[in-house]
């Protein structure tokens, strides 16, 4: 099951989260990893007949988007590349430290949208990359996630979230 | 306030230096070029100068200051810098007592 959905997001489809009805998603995809897509709720419409648009213009702004990531995702990184393959070294250090922790991990990769790019900068402040957000709290970036690992900051943060999420 | 047009002229390290330097009154001031550690990465295509420094700052500034805060009070202080093909900073931000100093 998890195989064929993560197949769906490689196509740009998103929308995983059964309890919403409608997502927007910008030019790139968003990542899900150990998050139980479906819920248990058997409400009779399948994954599978949901139209596989790619973009779905919902009049979201780009800001709404970042807005609705770091709300709906306890652990998002925005970063360069995705999370198989991240395509710089403070974005796969980042990555490696958070999947230490048993928590699900959301990702968008900024190289694949400007736009996001910089909604992103613009609603944190911040402007490099990796950007991690836990529990919609902008975090920082690989130096500070690296240091929260090592002082042990970081899992007293995460402590509370699980991959059962 | 001047000598804007000789500051555009040094180095990047120089003008980050400069411009770290008194804002922070830093005890210790260390910026290293690392551009060349990623060379040929992703959107740093065609240029491997000056896109990638290290720096460290010893600052009783930093005092009281959370990271997230420190790092920020060094972004928006470079944030020229940050325009103008800067594409990233590895810092350490520390106060003096932090730092084992005096």
């Amino acid at each position: 099951m998890a195989r064929s959905l993560s197949n769906l997001l490689v196509r740009g489809v998103t929308g995983l989260h059964a309890a919403h009805s409608l997502r927007t998603v910008v030019s790139g995809s968003l990542y899900q990893h150990g998050m139980r897509y479906s819920t248990t709720d058997d409400s009779g419409s399948h994954e599978d007949f949901r139209p596989t648009t790619k973009v779905v213009n919902s009049g979201l702004s780009t800001k709404d988007i970042v807005e609705q990531d770091v709300k709906e995702n306890p652990v998002m990184i925005y970063m360069k590349g995705i999370p198989e393959a991240p395509q710089c070294g403070f974005s796969s250090l980042a990555v490696r430290v958070l999947k230490q922790y048993n928590v699900p991990l959301s990702a968008r990769n900024i190289l694949e949208d400007l736009e996001l790019k910089n909604a992103v900068k613009a609603f944190s402040h911040w402007p490099t990359f990796p950007q991690i957000f836990i529990k919609g709290e902008f975090i920082g970036g690989s130096d500070i996630i690296l240091n929260m690992h090592q002082s042990g900051e970081l899992k007293e943060k995460l402590k509370d979230i699980s991959v059962d999420n | 306030m001047a000598s804007r047009g000789v500051n555009a002229l040094a180095s990047r390290a120089s003008r980050i230096k400069h411009k770290l330097q008194s804002a922070l009154e830093a005890s210790v001031l260390e910026v290293e070029d690392v551009s060349y550690q990623h060379a040929g990465h992703a959107a740093v295509k065609g240029s491997t100068n000056e896109t990638h420094f290290n720096v460290k700052i010893v600052s009783p500034k930093f005092r009281g200051q959370s990271l997230v805060k420190r790092h920020r009070m060094v972004y928006d202080l470079l944030s020229e810098e940050l325009q103008s093909g800067l594409h990233a900073l590895s810092i350490v931000a520390k106060t003096p007592q932090e730092a084992g100093g005096s």
